[in-house]
């Protein structure tokens, strides 16, 4: 456990200690979010959730794959496998690292959009938690199993603005697409981005209930849990 | 007893045979040097020891335990000093070196002792507290061996801990490299410097094309079979038919040149001077500067190899 907390306690402070990641996390996303906030209160809602799915998911997959990429080229990654602290310790480390940091970067985006920029919700809180935290997971999935292909950081960023653009920008996310094409329609369908921008909605706007979101919560879950599976037996073939 | 058991092990990356079946042993308090080229198959060794690859064939034993049937108790006698530092830029030596302790199993209560230690040992206590990314190469290199020695290990793996760093932090690394033997450590060593493998080394692989094709202590090395010196030139105007002339002198064993610097490889040098100044002279070519090499690990390596260590 010790070891477990140690590598998720020095990722953490890696990343604290870097502005430029800070900025990148924090800054950039709650500056959107002001900015989203002239908008008419109906295309507010819709802006804002969207930016909060859209930097998370490009938090998760730029970090778990810039991450893992970086330590493998300074050779802390080497060093830890060389050490008595098992693959599965080191990976349970990295994800839970990478799922707080999504978690908070998360909530802090809610928090700030009622607190500080308006949002009218009033209702869901805890089953938005629930979203977020299955939403994460599956961007966790998504993140660790590009990182088991990747081998540049321009790879990780191509790849992360690719699944993210297509998965956001074409997914309904920022715009209804009630009325779009089937292909835009059939992206929804399949993008996790999608499905949790619209449970979000669905439970603070529309005091939603959960049971109606079993579906969703299922597909992005299963989503998470093979890509996860996918990228961990990779990481772990390459040693 | 040896701490370290290598037998037979061997290495392949699809039609590249890394490691071609090598069997080696290192006592403890014993330092052993593996020279090699790149691409000899040293650093793919040094990964297969460490338990970063799975070996095709053959078995690594650290003391009493298998490496790969028992990796837990192995690793916990092995230490590694990668060539680059393996670091945490944005964390201080302290918290860096508190990592690395308990990714390595010490007990939050043991870490403060061994953390101090390590930093007596390479000599960096002073700038425990302040951030890496503050650091000069030197002590980065410096600290990159404290966080391979924070858990005791009795085996150290230094691959070439020596690149690219000022002399002054390259003596200190010497000085600790010799101090820790003395203190019964074993360490694996590679490196290109071959006076840093004379002066340290108790014994000596040379490794080429994923073979070891000599072993022994350097008096061995240099005693048995090895006889030979090698004449220095360095010429203006150096021809092919010159090199051709040269290696046909009686007691001419090897003849290389490279951007005007021809070695010559011999039984006995001494002698043969005359001969081939003469065919400088006939031939048109200057010399700029001459120097006779008494017979050591690099003019062995270029004997066995028909190669330069840093070629």
């Amino acid at each position: 456990m010790q070891k477990i907390l140690a590598i998720i306690s020095v990722g953490i402070r890696q990343m604290v200690a870097d502005p430029v990641q800070m900025m990148f996390l924090l800054a950039l996303p709650i500056l959107m979010t002001w900015v989203m906030s002239f908008l008419p209160v109906d295309a507010y809602e819709m802006a804002i959730l969207g930016v909060l799915v859209m930097f998370v998911a490009l938090n998760l997959i730029t970090s778990a794959g810039g991450y893992i990429l970086e330590e493998k080229e300074t050779g802390t990654w080497q060093r830890m496998r060389a050490s008595t602290t098992s693959y599965w310790h080191i990976i349970i480390g990295y994800f839970i690292r990478l799922f707080v940091t999504g978690l908070a970067q998360a909530l802090i985006l809610l928090l700030s959009s009622k607190y500080l920029f308006g949002a009218p919700w009033q209702q869901g809180y805890w089953a938005t938690v629930l979203v977020l935290s299955i939403y994460i997971f599956a961007m966790t999935g998504v993140g660790l199993f590009l990182a088991g292909f990747v081998k540049t950081q321009g790879q990780v960023q191509a790849l992360a603005m690719g699944v993210v653009m297509v998965g956001t920008m074409l997914g309904g996310v920022f715009f209804p697409i009630d009325n779009a094409s089937p292909f835009i329609r059939g992206i929804a369908q399949i993008s996790p981005q999608s499905w949790a921008a619209t449970a979000l909605r669905d439970l603070l706007t529309a005091g939603g209930s959960l049971s109606l979101l079993m579906g969703p919560l299922l597909w992005m879950g299963g989503i998470g849990l093979v890509l996860l599976a996918g990228g961990v037996t990779k990481l772990q073939m390459e040693g | 007893m040896s701490i370290l058991d290598v037998k037979d092990l061997k290495k392949s990356f699809g039609k590249n045979h890394a490691v071609r079946g090598i069997s080696f042993m290192v006592a403890p308090g014993e330092i052993f040097g593996i020279l090699g080229p790149n691409g000899a198959g040293k650093s793919t060794t040094l990964s297969l020891i460490a338990g970063l690859l799975r070996p095709d064939g053959g078995r690594v034993l650290i003391g009493d335990y298998d490496l790969h049937l028992e990796p837990q108790n192995a690793k916990k006698m092995i230490g590694i000093v990668p060539q680059e530092p393996a670091l945490y830029p944005m964390l201080s030596a302290e918290e860096n070196l508190r990592f690395w302790g308990t990714i390595n199993g010490l007990r939050p209560g043991d870490l403060a002792n061994s953390v101090k230690r390590v930093l007596d040992i390479v000599g960096l206590s002073t700038r425990a507290r302040d951030r890496v990314n503050t650091f000069s190469g030197g002590m980065k290199r410096r600290l990159n061996i404290a966080a391979g020695l924070i858990h005791q290990p009795r085996l150290l793996i230094m691959d070439e801990p020596t690149v690219g760093i000022d002399p002054q932090s390259r003596n200190h690394i010497l000085e600790t490299v010799a101090n820790l033997r003395d203190n019964d450590m074993s360490i694996v060593y590679t490196s290109h410097y071959v006076e840093e493998v004379e002066h340290l080394c108790d014994r000596v692989a040379i490794m080429d094309h994923g073979h070891l094709i000599k072993e022994g202590t350097l008096t061995d090395l240099l005693s048995h079979g090895h006889r030979h010196q090698t004449l220095h030139l360095h010429l203006h105007g150096s021809s092919k038919t010159l090199q051709d002339l040269i290696a046909q002198l009686p007691g001419v064993e090897q003849v290389l040149t490279e951007n005007g610097h021809m070695r010559i490889n011999a039984v006995e040098a001494e002698p043969i001077m005359p001969n081939v100044l003469q065919l400088v002279k006939q031939s048109g070519a200057s010399i700029s500067n001459i120097r006779l090499e008494k017979p050591n690990l690099e003019s062995l390596f270029l004997q066995l190899t028909g190669r330069g260590l840093r070629d």
